[in-house]
């Protein structure tokens, strides 16, 4: 069963990715500059401060980081309370 | 030789991460970007490591296939792992400065199309190592060996075809006051790297000498249970 989803998923990726792909942007480039507007001026929406996206940028490469260290860290654990497990109850 | 090397490895990663923030402050604003290509720092660093990740496993992935080395196999699997990590961080990070700089979080660029194509091929490496059942080794090296030779095209994109992403000539020409940092910001992700590398192989290692303790109890159990038929 989670063979067939784990497929499933894949198939989904791979097909739906070019499928959304050739979609017709929704986004026009913009048109070449006729004049220079102040920033002050601009509507809030195109206001965009640089530094959430600067900290984003870094706490996920972080998040990112620990979180597979923890996974790595918990993976080992349990794999060598196992062999411990295991040559304890193994007679020599 | 790797494994002695973690604790070095894991002082000689920390400090490091502890310097680079405080060496990115420092550095100078670009002049067209401003705040925002500071990401830059850690994004084109993730992703000339993960170029180095997808490398080392499509090399031990070939190793593995045509020589039978477990231990390429081992080091081929820890390599995917990482390429997927280092990848996903530099398509996080890549969006995040392209809504800044480009005004839109993705474009179906080149540069970007390829990473993502080379992040889903080590994503496939992984689901089949996963769930490909019996021999799905084999079958993920190919996977690893094609995935390898996504990479220089991936390099290659930006001075080939056109796009928006900026090109390689950059990182060469980076002046003074940029250009520290940002060796220094590479050093320190192949740090993190190796370190990395030695513990997923160590848990590779470990859990084949589980599996191996496993098949020896397998083996011996039926000798040994009473009312066995030899």
């Amino acid at each position: 069963m989670t063979r067939l989803l784990a497929t499933f998923a894949l198939l989904t990726a791979l097909v739906g990715g070019p499928v959304w792909a050739a979609q017709p942007a929704a986004a026009q480039p913009p048109a070449a500059t006729d004049e220079f507007v102040p920033v002050g001026d601009l509507p809030p929406e195109e206001q965009l401060p640089a530094a959430p996206l600067l900290v984003g940028a870094y706490a996920f490469m972080w998040v990112a980081v620990l979180v597979y260290v923890g996974m790595l860290w918990r993976r080992l654990g349990a794999v060598q309370r196992d062999l411990e497990a295991l040559r304890r109850s193994q007679p020599r | 030789m790797l494994q002695r090397l973690v604790p070095f490895l894991l002082i000689a990663t920390m400090v490091a991460f502890a310097v680079a923030p405080v060496l990115i402050l420092r550095a100078p604003y670009e002049s067209t970007m401003g705040l925002v290509q500071k990401i830059f720092y850690f994004h084109a660093p993730a992703g000339i490591v993960m170029f180095l990740a997808a490398f080392v496993c499509g090399i031990n992935s070939a190793r593995f296939l045509f020589r039978r080395s477990v231990r390429a196999d081992h080091l081929a699997l820890a390599a995917a792992e990482l390429t997927v990590l280092l990848g996903t961080i530099v398509l996080v990070t890549g969006p995040l400065w392209a809504r800044k700089a480009w005004g839109v979080w993705w474009t179906w660029d080149p540069r970007l199309t390829l990473s993502l194509l080379l992040w889903m091929m080590f994503g496939a490496y992984l689901l089949v190592r996963r769930y490909g059942g019996p021999g799905a080794e084999k079958l993920a090296a190919a996977v690893g060996i094609f995935g390898m030779c996504n990479v220089p095209f991936v390099y290659i994109s930006v001075n080939v075809w056109r796009t928006l992403h900026p090109k390689t000539t950059v990182v060469p020409s980076l002046g003074p006051g940029l250009r520290e940092p940002f060796w220094f910001c590479v050093v320190a992700f192949l740090l993190l790297f190796t370190l990395l590398l030695a513990l997923r192989v160590r848990l590779a290692e470990q859990q084949a000498a589980l599996d191996a303790r496993y098949l020896e109890l397998a083996d011996r159990a039926p000798a040994s249970a009473p009312g066995a038929v030899s």
